[in-house]
């Protein structure tokens, strides 16, 4: 007990010291509070955009390698039967099929829509697509450039929502029927109740590409998006499909774990999922939506290991040269018979009691410096990322069938994470205290490791 | 019967070939005063250190009680059983003069209650006021430095008491009451107090003076001072 309070006194006795000591101990512990509580923060929100974005796995063919080779050689059935994985959390069935309609006009279509085709069993040229969904939800651009002008969104089966320029070019309204047949699978036909009417704004980008498209004669109905129906993936599905023709299947299956993508992909595999396709997460996606919280976290992490290394070093000199001041009082507490154990155990509790002041100062001062120094190093990453990818996103647009806007960028439409919320956790005080206590041992073994070796009386000869 | 003795004590520095004294037999006993005497480089402060504990014989053994220093926890021997007082006093000059005798206490282990009580009578004892007791180290004069350090060395009762020029610094009225303390402790408390000293006044107190000359130890009588 006498070495503790001996240990308090002495942090009184030789103020000037132990400042400097405290001093550099609290820059360090403050730096690492910031950094660690970024790191943390950073971690936290990374796993969650990965969760959300690379626990998404598409299965599709991969174009560059294999070109549209082996498309047939997939069924429906297949695709459905992937998602009966306990890899899997969550599976999105979305389908989009060629369509050709059986008794209305397709906008931009007055002359071929109605006439029936010259031989019945041949494939229709399609007029639209009728998109079977799983999780309306899931249907790009409601609530952006989709709105609702009536009705509501399909829940049951046979229901279906439809454009407004497809409503008002048919004269078609709530609770009509409309007749929609497969254009590449003939027999394949839907009669489907409207319950819902919605506009699709056109913006500049897709105006000004129908333009080209048109002037260059490729103006078909089905490139136009407000030849678009959507329906539920049951009602697409009601009439049971033996192949995939005419169909493009957007299953998007979701892992429960991102780490599981290999273990998934060998049992899709063994399921009979070709070489050509590819079981693929969005990786880009999640660069572009993680990249400047990756930064920053790299950035504090740098910063944390040089404060660390740095810190230490000039840690070990202040303790050295302090050390080789206290030599005296050691000689001195040597001589009046204290064992060696006690006194290190005496300078060790003084680098602790240093070391807990500046832990709970630290801890204190880091958490309110901590979030504005994110939010600086944060915006600073975005802006950079930002100038990287703004040719990428709007040079890369082009004009998909069925008019809608895509673009080559597979991160076209993820946007940087650009807010952080950093909060001093218990992880993070955990994690400082460890630090803090390492400090305490550097700043204080190194010294007794030499003072101890000495015989007080050699110590008290060089005083002499 | 002795307390501490030196047989064949021989001692030369690490890294020295000549002897600063050979061949020494001394006995120290329990209720006397001994003086040591000699030139300035005799060896004396030498010789207190091997009774101190603070260092070894190169030959021989200084044993205490019968069990030899070489051999046993010579920590536990000067924080118990030996109070030391040093020439250069070694006080913690950074600390109070009452903490530097708490600490000792402390080391030693001294189970008395009310420390801080039984300091600052040993400091009055030796002509420390109470206000100087809470003084640190480095604003008290030699003298009063120097009777901390005898406090200190007096603070946890010990069996043997040596001290190194103890009255070095210290006025003739000081002195005085100092050696009387040194008297009393031995004659009346029983203890064996050995002093190394240049002081005639010193030496006046002792019952046994040994003189130190080129190595050899020699009892004097105080006649022959």
């Amino acid at each position: 007990m006498y070495i503790i309070s001996n240990a308090i006194k002495n942090l009184f006795r030789n103020k000037g010291r132990n400042i400097l000591i405290a001093a550099v101990t609290l820059a360090i512990i403050i730096s690492a509070v910031v950094t660690l509580t970024i790191n943390n923060a950073s971690s936290v929100i990374i796993d969650e955009a990965r969760l959300d974005i690379a626990s998404r796995v598409d299965i599709s063919i991969d174009l560059f390698t294999h070109g549209r080779d082996g498309r047939q050689t997939i069924t429906v059935e297949q695709y459905v039967s992937f998602a009966d994985s306990a890899y899997l959390r969550h599976t999105v069935f979305q389908a989009e099929m060629q369509a050709w309609f059986g008794n209305f006009f397709a906008v931009g279509d007055f002359e071929m829509g109605l006439t029936p085709p010259p031989d019945p069993n041949m494939p229709h040229s399609p007029v639209g697509k009728l998109t079977g969904h799983s999780e309306p939800s899931h249907i790009s651009g409601f609530g952006t450039y989709r709105h609702f002008v009536e009705g509501r969104m399909f829940e049951s089966i046979n229901e279906a929502i439809i454009t407004e320029e497809l409503a008002n070019l048919n004269s078609l309204q709530l609770g009509d029927i409309i007749h929609i047949e497969s254009a590449f699978q003939h027999g394949k036909h839907f009669e489907l109740e409207i319950v819902g009417i919605f506009s699709h704004e056109v913006d500049e980008v897709e105006a000004f590409q129908s333009i080209v498209w048109e002037m260059m004669g490729f103006s078909l109905p089905s490139m136009i998006s407000q030849n678009e129906i959507f329906t539920s993936f049951e009602t697409l599905m009601s009439v049971g499909w033996e192949t995939a023709d005419g169909l493009d299947m957007r299953l998007e299956y979701y892992l429960r774990n991102p780490n599981d993508l290999v273990r998934f992909e060998a049992e899709v595999r063994a399921k009979g999922l070709p070489d050509v396709f590819g079981v693929t997460i969005n990786q880009a996606a999640l660069d572009r939506v993680t990249g400047p919280l990756e930064g920053m976290r790299s950035a504090a992490m740098t910063f944390t290991i040089v404060i660390l290394i740095l810190g230490a070093i000039v840690l070990v000199l202040v303790s050295y040269l302090a050390i080789r001041e206290r030599k005296y009082e050691v000689g001195v507490l040597r001589a009046m018979g204290m064992e060696r154990g006690k006194i290190a155990c005496g300078i060790f509790s003084e680098a602790i009691m240093i070391t807990a002041l500046c832990l709970i100062i630290g801890l204190g001062a880091g958490s309110a410096i901590a979030q504005p120094m994110a939010d600086r190093l944060l915006a600073g990453e975005v802006e950079t990322q930002a100038e990287a990818v703004m040719g990428a996103e709007e040079g890369g647009r082009v004009l998909m069938s069925g008019g809608q806007v895509q673009t080559d960028d597979p991160a076209s439409g993820y946007r940087p994470i650009s807010d952080i919320e950093v909060a001093i956790g218990m992880d993070v005080i955990i994690q400082i205290i460890f630090i803090a206590l390492a400090l305490a041992a550097v700043s204080s073994v190194i010294g007794i490791i030499r003072i101890t070796q000495y015989e007080p009386l050699k110590i008290l000869r060089e005083r002499a | 019967m002795s307390t501490l003795a030196l047989q064949n004590v021989t001692y030369k520095y690490e890294g020295s070939s000549k002897n600063i004294f050979k061949d020494v037999n001394m006995d120290f006993e329990k209720g006397k005063v001994y003086t040591i005497v000699g030139k300035s480089g005799a060896g004396k402060s030498t010789l207190l250190n091997l009774l101190a504990g603070l260092d070894t014989a190169t030959e021989g053994s200084v044993t205490y009680e019968n069990e030899n220093l070489a051999e046993m926890n010579r920590n536990r021997y000067r924080a118990k059983n030996a109070g030391i007082i040093f020439q250069g006093l070694n006080l913690l000059t950074n600390a109070t003069a009452i903490d530097n005798i708490v600490l000792s206490m402390n080391i030693s282990g001294v189970s008395e209650r009310n420390k801080k009580a039984k300091t600052y009578s040993l400091l009055e004892k030796v002509g420390i006021s109470k206000e100087k007791a809470t003084r640190k180290i480095l604003k008290l004069s030699g003298g009063e430095q120097q009777r901390v350090a005898i406090a200190r060395a007096l603070a946890h009762d010990p069996e043997l008491i040596v001290a190194d020029e103890p009255t070095g610094n210290l006025d003739k009225q000081t002195e005085d009451s100092i050696l009387k303390i040194f008297s009393s402790l031995a004659h009346d408390e029983g203890k064996c107090v050995i002093i190394v000293t240049h002081s005639k006044k010193v030496t006046n107190i002792a019952d046994e003076m040994w003189g130190l000359d080129k190595g050899v130890f020699r009892q004097m009588t105080k006649d022959k001072k």
